[in-house]
C-alpha cells in the first residue's frame, strides 16, 4: 500500500508526485469515429472516456424515454425552439477496480447526465436548432477520479468536431483541500485534478468555467468542506480549468493542422485559426 | 535505466513533438525505443501502459487570483511512470490497483549545504518554501569524522524505533518514501511514531521521496522480489546522495550512510561502493553505546516473514459431539475461562476434577476464549505444566505497535514478544517448591457458549493512522476495552477521526482462525473520555446495569393518586385487611445519612415477664408491586438498585422507592413486620410475621442515633428502646461470632463531594458505629427468621441466600504466606476456626495488618448466591460467613428483588394472600435467582468502580503520598493497597528507575530483590511509603491513579 494523502505535508508531493497545482498527464483525441457526427476520446491521467455525438439531428416524432437527460433552452408545446441537448452516459463494468454492473437507472449516472446536459445546453448556441436533438453519448473506459470533468471536457472536444456553435470551451477540473473538514486547518494548500485516492479521503468539488473565463457553468460539491476553504478550492480548480482549456485548444488545432496539411480541408481565406501550432 | 548516467537521462526526456505524435496517433502497444529511457516502469504487468508524455502536456496551472504567489517548477522536470500493486480484499478477491507516478527532480535533498536544491525547492499554496532540514555540520563518528547522514532501510526502523527517538543520538536522519511505505504496511503505530519524529525541529529527520525523484526511482526487474526491490531503492537513494551532495562546493561533505541489518543488503552495498553500516556497528561508535545498545531488538536479522504466512493462527475447535463425549468420558473438561487480571496471556479453568483451577497459558491455548466463556480444555502432558505467573504481562504494553488493517495474514500468532515474556517466565519458575511448583495446564479446543457482551473501550490513538484522523475512510482500529480481561478488538470503522478520545461502546463479532484479535463493530459514542456524564455511562453498560428511564407501563403501574397517596382512614378499606394497626408503637429508622429509601425500621419495648418485644418493620413493597405487571418484570430484570457515588439507579420507580414504600418518619405507611419475643440474653422465644401499618417516630442517620443513645439525659421510651436494641443486637452478634461468623473486610471509602459542583474534594474511610451493627443485627435475625419460615412452608420454592465453604485449597496460598512471613497459622477448617485464626492475625503496632489479611482472606471466598430451595439439599443452605444454616435476603425490598420474592412468599406462608403462580412456579424462581445473582454482583462492582473512579478524580491535579502494604509480589512489579483511599496500585520495576531494575524474585520467601539503578527489597505485607498521583496515559487515553514507591517502611 502506498502512503496516503497525509503525507503531503511532509514534502507538498500528492500521492502520485504531483505538486498542489499539478494536473495530471492529459491525452485528448478528437474525430476518433469518422461515423460520427463529432466524437473524441480524453484521458486524465488513468480516467479515460470516450464522447460520440448525433446530431444536431431534427426530431423524429418523441424520443424514446429514458434514453437519456435532456436539457433545452425552452421548451414550448408542440415542438420546442432550441435543440434539445440529450446526454447518456455509459460507465463499462470494466473501468474501476471493482467489476460490477451498474443499473440502467443509477441515480448518480443519472444526476451526471443532467448536470453535463444542464452546462451543455447553456453554452451552446442550441437556438440555431430548433425541433431538433443533440445526443451525447459518452463511455467511462477507466475511472480514476475527476470523472465528471473529464466527461464534460471529452464533451466539449466532441461537440467541437461535430461543429455545434458554442459560446467557448466549457472546460472543467477538480479541486480538493489537503486537510479534511475536521482538521481545521486554515492553511491547507488546494489541490487540483484529484485522483481516487484523493478523492476517497479529501473533500473536494469539480468546477466547470466558460473557457478561460472565471465564469462558472458548473460547480459540484458533495463533500464536507470548511467554507473557508471553498474559495482556494475554487480560484484553484478555475485556474486548472484555463489549464485543460489551453490543452483542449492544442488537440483541437493539432487535428485542424493535421487536417490541413493532409489536405482534407482546404486552408482557406474563411479560415481566421492560426494553425501554425 | 540502471546503468545509464544522469545526463543520458537528461538529455533523452527532451523528445520530439513528431515522435510523440506518431507514438500517441498510433496503437501505442508497446514502448518506443528512445521513450523509455526516460520512462520508470515499477512493475512488468503493464507494459501495455503508454510509457511516458511529453512534457509540455503536463499542464501547470498558473497562479490563482485570489492567491497571489507562483510556482516555477521545471514542467520539463516531470514523468510519468505507474504503479501496479494488487490487493486482495477480505472475500478473497483480487484487485488490481494502478496509480500513477510522476517522476520529478526538484524534490530537494533537504541539506543546508546545498543551494541548487533551495533555488528550485518547492512552494506551498501560500508560496512557503518548507526550511532544509538535514543540518549544514551534522556529527561525526569515528567511522565517518566528517559527518554523516543516516538513511535508515526498514527493518531498522522495525526493530529499534526506541533508539531513534533517543534524545542523544540519531540527528540528521533521512527517511525514505520506500521505508516509509513498507514501516507503514508493517506497523501502523511506529509508522504514526516515524511521523512524529519527523515533525520535531530538533531531531531533523526528513522524508526524502525517492520514489518520485527520477533519478532514485528503481524498476522491479523480472524476478525480483519486491524486498530486494525495495532495498536496492535505499541504495540507490544512498547513493544519490553521496553523488548529489557531491557536487556542493561545501569543504566538508558529509557522507549519506545506510543503515541496516541485512547483510545482502550490505554486501551489495559494499560492491556498489555505497556506505552501509550495521545498525548494532553503529550504535557500538556512539558515545552512550552500551546503554543504546539494548534498545536494538534480539532479532533483527530480516526474518523472511512474508513467505512463511500461516494461514490459520489458531487451531481449530472440536466439533461439538468430540467435546461432549470427551467431557464425558473425563478426557475433556468444561467450565468458565478466566483472565488472570495481572497476566492477559494467562487463564484459569475452575473443573470439579481438579481441587486447584487449572491453568492455560498464551495464546495458542486460550485460543480465542475471551473472560466468561464456557470452554472445554484439554490437559497438557505433565512435561508442559507450569507455576502461574509471577510477572505482570499487560497487553497494551506488548502488543502496542500492532497494526489493526494487517491483523489477518501476519506472521503468527504468538509474537515474538509475547513468546519471550511467557519465556522468562517458565525459566524463573524453574526449581520451585511451594509456590512454583508446576500445576497442571490446559488448553481450550472448544468453546461451548460465548459469553460475549457490549464492551466499553476507547480506540487505540495509535492504531489510527493519519488520514483517519480527519477523515472518512474506512479503517481497522483497535478498541481497548476497559476491562482489562477482553482483548484489543478490532473495529472497522469510518470515523476513526471523531471516535478517538471517546468512551465507545462496542460488540464482538466473531473472533476467527485467520484473525488474532477478536473482530466487532462500532455500537455507540458515549461521549468525551474522562467527562462525567461519559464515564459513568461506560460504567454502567460496563457492568450491565439497566439504567434507562422507566418506561411508561411501568409507571401506569404506579398509584393513580401518586405522592397524595395515603393510608386509608378508614380501617375498613380493602387496604386494611388482615394488618395489624402498629401505629402506636414507637418506631424508628436509623439508616446512612440522606438516605431517601428507607426499608427498614426498628421498635423494642419491654414486656412485662420481663422479655423484650423487639419488631423489624420493612417496607411493604409487594403491596405495590404486583406480580407479573410490567412493573414486577421491570423490577425482576433490574435485580437491585445501584447505588454509584453521585448516581442512584433505581430498581423501582421514585415515586415508590423513595416516597410510598420509604418508611418516612411522622407519616403512616404500610409494612410487613417481624416481630419477636426475646429474652433478655437475646434468645428468641417467639416470633410472627404480620402486614401492618406504622408511624415511623424519626429516621435517624447512624451517627445521630448514636449519639441520642450515649446521651445520658435522654430517657424517653423511644431512646431507652434504641438502647434495648443495642444491648440484644450486641448479644446477638456475640452468639454470631461464637458461632463462626467472619468478620470480614474490604476497604471501604466514602467519597466527599462537594455539594454544588458535586466535585469530589476528599477521601474517606467509612466509619463503623455501634449503632451500624445494631441495624446489621436485627437485619440479619429477621432474614434468618423469615428464611426459616419460608422454607418450612415452601420447602421446594423458597428464596434463600446461601455462601458456600471456600475449597481448602483457597487459602493455601494465604496460609503459607502468613507462615512465611509472619509465623502465623491460618486455619480454615471451619469457620470458627478461620475466624479465630483471622482474629490472630495481628501485627504489633500496625492495626491495619489485620484488616489487609481479612482483605486477603475476603478474596478466597466464593461469593454468595440466591437460589431455590429446591436445587440443593439442606446442608448446602449453609451460610459461611455468617454462621448460619438457612438465610434469605428479606429486609430490603427496595432495592433488592429477591426481598420482594421473599416478601410474597412470607405473605402466602402466613395466610395473608394467595401465592402468585409467578412466585411458585421454580423454573421461574430459577431464572429470577440466575439473574439477581449476577445483577448483585454487577451491581457491587459498578458501585466500587464508581468509587474507584471518583477517588481518581479527588486525587486529580494533586500528588499524595501515603502508606500501603503489599499485597503481592510478581517477578517484575508487586500489588500495593492503600488503605487511605481504598485503592489497589500496581508498582512495576520499570517505573521505578531507568533503566529498569535487576530483580530476584524469591517466590517461596516472597520477597523481591532489586539491585542495580534501584536498590531495596520488597516483601509481602510490607508496609511501604507510596506517593500517589492521578496520571493520565497519553498512549492509551486512560485516566488512573499511579503509584510510585517512596521508600519502603
Amino acid at each position: 500500500m502506498p502512503l496516503d494523502t497525509s503525507t503531503y505535508d511532509l514534502a507538498l508531493l500528492r500521492v502520485d508526485g504531483r505538486r498542489w497545482n499539478e494536473l495530471r498527464r492529459l491525452h485528448g483525441q478528437i474525430r476518433t469515429q469518422a461515423a460520427a457526427d463529432g466524437s473524441s476520446y480524453l484521458e486524465m491521467g488513468n480516467t479515460k472516456v470516450m464522447c460520440v455525438i448525433a446530431g444536431p439531428s431534427e426530431d423524429a416524432g418523441r424520443r424514446r424515454a429514458g434514453m437519456g437527460v435532456s436539457a433545452s433552452g425552452s421548451t414550448a408545446p408542440g415542438g420546442s425552439a432550441a435543440a434539445d441537448v440529450v446526454v447518456s452516459i455509459v460507465v463499462g463494468g470494466f473501468s474501476s477496480v471493482d467489476r460490477k454492473r451498474r443499473a440502467r437507472g443509477d441515480k448518480r449516472i443519472q444526476e451526471l447526465q443532467a448536470t453535463i446536459a444542464k452546462a451543455l445546453a447553456s453554452n451552446l448556441h442550441v437556438h440555431l436548432y430548433p425541433r431538433s436533438t443533440i445526443s451525447i453519448s459518452l463511455h467511462v473506459l477507466s475511472q480514476d477520479g475527476s470523472l465528471l470533468a473529464a466527461l464534460i471536457n471529452a464533451a466539449t472536444l466532441a461537440l467541437v468536431d461535430a461543429g455545434v456553435p458554442m459560446t467557448d470551451y466549457l472546460v472543467a477540473c477538480t479541486a480538493g483541500s489537503t486537510s479534511t473538514h475536521s482538521a481545521g486547518d486554515e492553511g491547507a494548500d488546494p489541490l487540483v485534478d484529484l485522483n481516487t485516492q484523493e478523492e476517497q479521503e479529501l473533500p473536494f468539488l469539480t468546477l466547470a468555467t466558460l473557457g478561460a473565463t472565471d465564469k462558472v457553468a458548473v460547480l459540484v460539491c458533495e463533500t464536507r468542506v470548511q467554507v473557508s476553504r471553498l474559495e482556494g478550492m475554487m480560484a484553484s480548480a478555475a485556474d486548472a480549468c484555463k489549464g485543460v482549456r489551453k490543452f483542449l485548444d492544442q488537440v483541437v488545432r493539432e487535428k485542424g493542422h493535421k487536417m490541413v496539411t493532409e489536405g482534407a480541408i482546404e486552408k482557406g481565406a474563411s479560415m481566421a485559426m492560426d494553425i501554425d501550432v | 535505466m540502471q546503468g545509464r548516467s544522469l545526463s543520458e537521462v537528461a538529455s533523452n526526456r527532451f523528445v520530439s513533438k513528431a515522435e510523440l505524435n506518431v507514438n500517441f496517433g498510433g496503437m501505442r502497444t508497446d514502448q518506443c525505443g528512445p521513450l523509455t529511457a526516460a520512462t520508470a516502469i515499477l512493475d512488468t504487468l503493464n507494459s501495455k501502459l503508454p510509457k511516458n508524455f511529453n512534457s509540455s502536456t503536463v499542464i501547470e496551472t498558473s497562479t490563482m487570483t485570489s492567491l497571489k504567489r507562483s510556482v516555477n517548477t521545471d514542467p520539463l522536470s516531470s514523468n510519468l511512470s505507474s504503479k501496479v500493486y494488487v490487493r486482495s480484499t477480505k472475500s478473497g478477491k483480487v484487485q488490481k490497483i494502478v496509480r500513477e507516478v510522476y517522476l520529478r527532480q526538484d524534490i530537494p535533498c533537504s541539506s543546508r549545504l546545498c543551494s541548487n536544491c533551495l533555488a528550485s525547492a518547492p512552494r506551498s499554496a501560500a508560496g512557503v518554501v518548507s526550511p532544509f532540514v538535514l543540518s549544514d555540520r551534522p556529527a561525526g563518528t569515528k567511522a565517518y569524522p566528517q559527518g554523516h547522514y543516516l538513511v535508515p532501510d526498514t527493518n531498522a526502523l522495525l526493530n529499534a524505533m526506541d533508539l531513534f527517538e533517543q534524545g542523544s543520538a540519531f540527528f540528521d536522519v533521512i527517511i525514505l518514501q520506500t521505508v516509509l511505505e513498507e514501516l507503514r504496511n508493517r506497523s501502523l503505530p511506529l509508522y504514526n511514531r516515524l511521523i512524529g519524529l519527523t515533525k520535531s525541529q530538533e531531531k531533523r529527520f526528513y522524508v526524502f521521496f525517492n520514489e518520485f525523484r527520477l533519478e532514485t526511482y528503481v524498476n522491479r526487474e523480472q524476478d525480483e522480489s519486491i524486498n530486494d526491490r525495495n532495498d536496492r531503492a535505499v541504495r540507490r537513494a544512498v547513493k544519490w546522495y553521496n553523488d548529489h551532495l557531491g557536487q556542493t562546493k561545501s569543504k566538508s561533505i558529509p557522507v549519506t550512510v545506510m543503515l541496516s541489518d541485512d547483510r545482502g543488503n550490505l554486501e551489495k552495498a559494499k560492491q556498489e561502493n555505497v556506505p552501509g553500516i550495521r545498525l548494532r556497528d553503529y550504535v557500538s561508535g556512539l558515545k552512550d553505546a552500551e546503554r543504546l545498545l539494548d534498545m536494538i531488538a534480539e532479532s533483527q536479522e530480516r526474518v523472511t516473514s512474508k513467505e512463511k504466512k500461516t494461514e490459520f493462527f489458531y487451531p481449530e475447535y472440536f466439533s461439538l459431539s468430540k467435546m461432549m463425549t470427551g467431557v464425558k468420558s473425563g478426557m475433556l473438561h468444561q467450565g468458565m475461562f478466566n483472565v488472570s487480571p495481572y497476566n492477559y496471556l494467562e487463564g484459569s479453568i475452575k473443573v470439579p476434577a481438579f481441587p486447584k483451577p487449572l491453568i492455560i497459558l498464551g495464546r495458542d491455548n486460550i485460543n480465542r476464549s475471551v473472560d466468561g466463556d464456557v470452554v472445554v480444555v484439554e490437559v497438557l502432558p505433565q512435561d508442559q505444566w507450569k507455576a502461574p505467573s509471577t510477572k505482570i504481562i499487560e497487553e497494551e504494553a506488548i502488543t502496542k505497535n500492532e497494526n489493526a488493517d494487517n491483523d489477518e495474514g501476519a506472521v503468527d500468532v504468538v509474537t515474538e514478544k509475547e513468546r519471550r515474556a511467557l519465556q522468562e517466565e517458565v525459566k524463573k519458575t524453574q526449581g520451585q517448591t511451594t509456590e512454583g511448583r508446576p500445576q497442571p495446564t490446559a488448553k481450550v479446543v472448544g468453546v461451548i457458549k460465548r459469553n460475549w457482551r457490549q464492551y466499553v473501550g476507547h480506540v487505540d490513538p495509535s492504531s489510527v493512522s493519519q488520514t483517519a484522523r480527519q477523515g472518512r475512510k474506512q479503517e481497522s482500529v483497535f478498541l481497548i476495552p476497559m476491562d482489562k480481561k477482553i482483548p484489543k478488538i478490532r473495529i472497522r470503522t469510518r470515523q476513526a477521526g471523531e471516535l478517538l478520545g471517546n468512551r465507545i461502546l462496542v460488540t464482538i463479532d466473531s473472533w476467527d482462525r485467520e484473525s488474532r484479535h477478536p473482530v466487532g463493530h462500532f455500537v455507540r459514542s458515549l461521549g468525551e473520555l474522562e467527562t462525567k456524564a461519559a464515564e459513568t455511562e461506560a460504567l454502567l453498560l460496563e457492568y450491565d446495569v439497566q439504567y434507562r428511564p422507566f418506561p411508561k407501563t411501568v409507571l401506569d403501574c404506579l398509584p393513580k393518586e401518586g405522592h397524595d397517596w395515603k393510608v386509608p382512614a378508614s380501617t375498613d378499606d380493602p387496604g386494611w385487611k388482615d394488618r395489624e394497626d402498629l401505629r402506636g408503637l414507637l418506631i424508628c429508622s436509623i439508616d446512612p445519612v440522606g438516605c431517601q429509601d428507607i426499608d427498614d425500621a426498628l421498635h423494642a419495648k419491654p414486656l412485662p415477664n420481663g422479655n423484650y418485644e423487639v419488631g423489624v418493620h420493612i417496607a411493604d413493597v409487594s403491596h405495590f408491586v404486583k406480580p407479573a405487571n410490567a412493573m414486577d418484570m421491570e423490577a425482576s430484570i433490574r435485580g437491585t438498585t445501584v447505588y454509584l457515588v453521585d448516581k442512584r439507579i433505581d430498581m423501582l420507580p421514585m415515586l415508590l422507592g423513595t416516597d410510598l414504600c420509604s418508611l418516612k418518619p411522622y407519616v403512616e405507611r404500610y409494612a410487613f413486620s417481624v416481630l419477636w419475643e426475646l429474652s433478655p440474653s437475646a434468645d428468641i422465644v417467639d416470633v410472627r410475621f404480620t402486614k401492618s401499618v406504622i408511624k415511623s417516630r424519626e429516621a435517624f442517620s447512624y451517627e445521630q442515633a448514636q449519639l441520642r443513645i450515649d446521651d445520658a439525659s435522654q430517657q424517653d421510651d423511644l431512646t431507652n428502646g434504641m438502647r434495648t436494641l443495642l444491648m440484644l443486637s450486641k448479644k446477638l452478634k456475640q452468639k454470631r461470632m461464637d458461632a463462626g461468623a467472619l468478620s470480614l473486610s474490604s476497604p471501604e471509602v466514602k467519597v466527599q463531594m462537594e455539594s454544588e459542583t458535586s466535585d469530589p474534594i476528599d477521601v474517606k474511610t467509612k466509619e463503623l458505629l455501634d449503632t451500624n451493627s445494631l441495624v446489621e443485627e436485627f437485619m440479619l435475625l429477621a432474614n434468618i427468621s423469615v428464611a426459616r419460615k419460608i422454607y418450612e412452608v415452601f420447602p421446594q420454592t423458597a428464596i434463600l441466600r446461601r455462601h458456600g465453604a471456600p475449597p481448602k485449597t483457597n487459602f493455601d496460598e494465604l496460609a503459607n504466606q502468613l507462615k512465611v512471613k509472619r509465623g502465623l497459622e491460618l486455619r480454615f477448617d471451619s469457620s470458627k476456626a478461620l475466624a479465630d485464626s483471622l482474629d490472630a492475625c495481628v501485627a504489633e503496632g500496625e492495626p491495619f495488618f489485620n484488616t489487609l489479611v481479612r482483605i486477603m482472606a475476603t478474596r478466597c471466598m466464593m461469593s454468595a448466591e440466591y437460589f431455590c430451595a429446591g436445587t440443593q439439599s439442606f446442608p448446602e443452605f449453609r451460610h459461611y460467613g455468617l454462621a448460619s444454616e438457612i438465610y434469605t435476603h428479606f429486609t430490603s425490598p427496595i432495592r433488592r428483588y429477591a426481598d420482594l420474592v421473599a416478601h410474597r412468599q412470607l405473605a402466602a406462608a402466613i395466610g395473608y394472600e394467595a401465592m402468585h403462580p409467578a412466585v411458585r412456579a421454580r423454573g421461574r424462581l430459577e431464572a429470577v435467582c440466575k439473574n439477581i445473582n449476577v445483577r448483585h454482583r454487577n451491581a457491587q462492582l459498578a458501585g466500587r468502580a464508581s468509587v474507584a473512579y471518583y477517588v481518581g478524580q479527588s486525587l486529580k491535579g494533586r500528588v499524595a503520598e501515603e502508606d500501603a502494604f503489599v499485597m503481592r509480589i510478581f517477578s517484575n512489579g508487586f500489588v500495593v493497597l492503600v488503605p487511605r483511599f481504598g485503592i489497589e496500585g500496581l508498582i512495576r520495576l520499570r517505573d521505578l528507575a531507568e533503566p529498569e531494575p535487576e530483580s530476584v524474585f524469591d517466590a517461596e520467601e516472597y520477597v523481591l530483590r532489586l539491585s542495580g539503578s534501584y536498590e531495596t527489597s520488597v516483601e509481602l505485607f510490607q508496609k511501604v511509603r507510596v506517593r500517589i498521583r492521578d496520571v493520565k496515559d497519553e498512549a492509551t487515553g486512560k485516566r488512573g491513579a499511579k503509584m510510585e514507591l517512596v521508600r519502603a517502611v
